[in-house]
């Protein structure tokens, strides 16, 4: 299933998801992250979105594993957090 | 004695040179082959430039752009969507580890944007930066600006505007919701302004130019020399130029 949602960080900038998502496992196919925001190295961005495949359509699975990426490769959001990033994803299953 | 910084005026490039530009100087500032740069430039044709994790074909309406003549270009930089046509923009390139410049992003913004604040001045406009990435004159932006470092570089570019038609870049943006476009153009002229709105009257480049020049020197304590790109750069630009940024790999990746 292909969706989209458009989000406005609290204090932030306007974050825009579009996610192609496994309805029946409830898991990310594909996302891609968009939208005005910074982020630190520009190129994890791209990591995040792969390690985000398969990964479960829930707001803990969700946190962990962008925590856990961020982690990993020391990634600094401004404009954005990972809260707001988790709200996006989830918002486009309604 | 003030350490000497170099100055570069690059006017009227395509929006591919003038962001192939940047990066050329991030690499060679990076090798240590120039000092730290500041370099005020302008746009032919009118470009739209968009953040690094911009959607191109949600953020510009293509149609549009190439019936009025304008380009477009991805930055390397986050941050928004800008349409560049009457302004001066500025890029500075500097070591992630120079003295001047705060190890903290956020407060690099703000030392940065202090340069454009103080050349503002120079031309009787108060203003002040307004995290995250924007400087307002009596509430209203008149200069975006957005950063990245590579390769232990610093780079921030930004906008200062010298005139503004908003209707003109509603015309060339698209917007998420057309049902309240009108609310949005009359919402975005109430935010945004420039230095011919705030002065009532134009200000040529060349001084504009020299009020920044003076800001940035004020700011940093530096001397500012009016130099030129290496070779090298030259030479780099134009390979960034067709490699990347005219590309349309580079620009339609989003």
């Amino acid at each position: 299933m292909q969706s989209k949602s458009v989000y406005k960080i609290p204090n932030g900038k306007l974050l825009k998801i579009s996610l192609i998502y496994n309805g029946k496992d409830n898991t990310i196919d594909q996302i891609s992250i968009m939208g005005d925001f910074f982020a630190y190295p520009e190129e994890a961005i791209e990591y995040m979105e792969n390690e985000l495949k398969n990964t479960f359509l829930d707001k803990n699975c969700l946190l962990e594993k962008i925590n856990s990426v961020i982690k990993e490769n020391n990634i600094e959001f401004i404009g954005l957090d990972v809260e707001g990033l988790t709200q996006g994803i989830l918002m486009c299953l309604k | 004695m003030k350490e000497i910084w170099r100055l570069l005026k690059t006017e009227d490039n395509a929006g591919a040179v003038n962001m192939a530009i940047d990066k050329a100087v991030i690499v060679s500032n990076s090798n240590k082959k120039v000092p730290p740069t500041v370099r005020f430039f302008t746009w032919k044709p009118p470009t739209i430039s968009i953040g690094y994790f911009q959607s191109l074909e949600e953020e510009i309406d293509l149609n549009n752009c190439k019936e009025f003549g304008v380009d477009y270009v991805r930055r390397i930089t986050g941050g928004g969507a800008v349409f560049h046509e009457e302004e001066l923009t500025y890029s500075i390139i500097i070591p992630e580890s120079h003295p001047q410049i705060p190890k903290n992003i956020m407060e690099s913004y703000g030392r940065i944007c202090g340069a454009v604040i103080k050349g503002l001045k120079n031309l009787g406009i108060e203003s002040e930066y307004k995290p995250i990435n924007d400087i307002i004159t009596s509430g209203k932006k008149i200069s975006g600006n957005a950063q990245t470092r590579k390769m232990k570089t610093v780079l921030q570019h930004g906008t200062v505007l010298t005139d503004v038609d908003v209707d003109k870049m509603f015309s060339l943006l698209k917007v998420p919701n057309e049902k309240i476009k009108d609310k949005l153009i009359a919402d975005v002229k109430e935010r945004v302004t420039s230095i011919k709105h705030v002065l009532g009257r134009e200000i040529p480049f060349d001084d504009v130019a020299k009020a920044m020049k003076k800001g940035f020197e004020e700011e940093f304590n530096v001397e500012l020399m009016e130099g030129t790109l290496t070779d090298e750069e030259i030479d780099l630009a134009k390979k960034f130029e067709k490699e990347c940024f005219s590309a349309r790999d580079w620009n339609h990746r989003r």
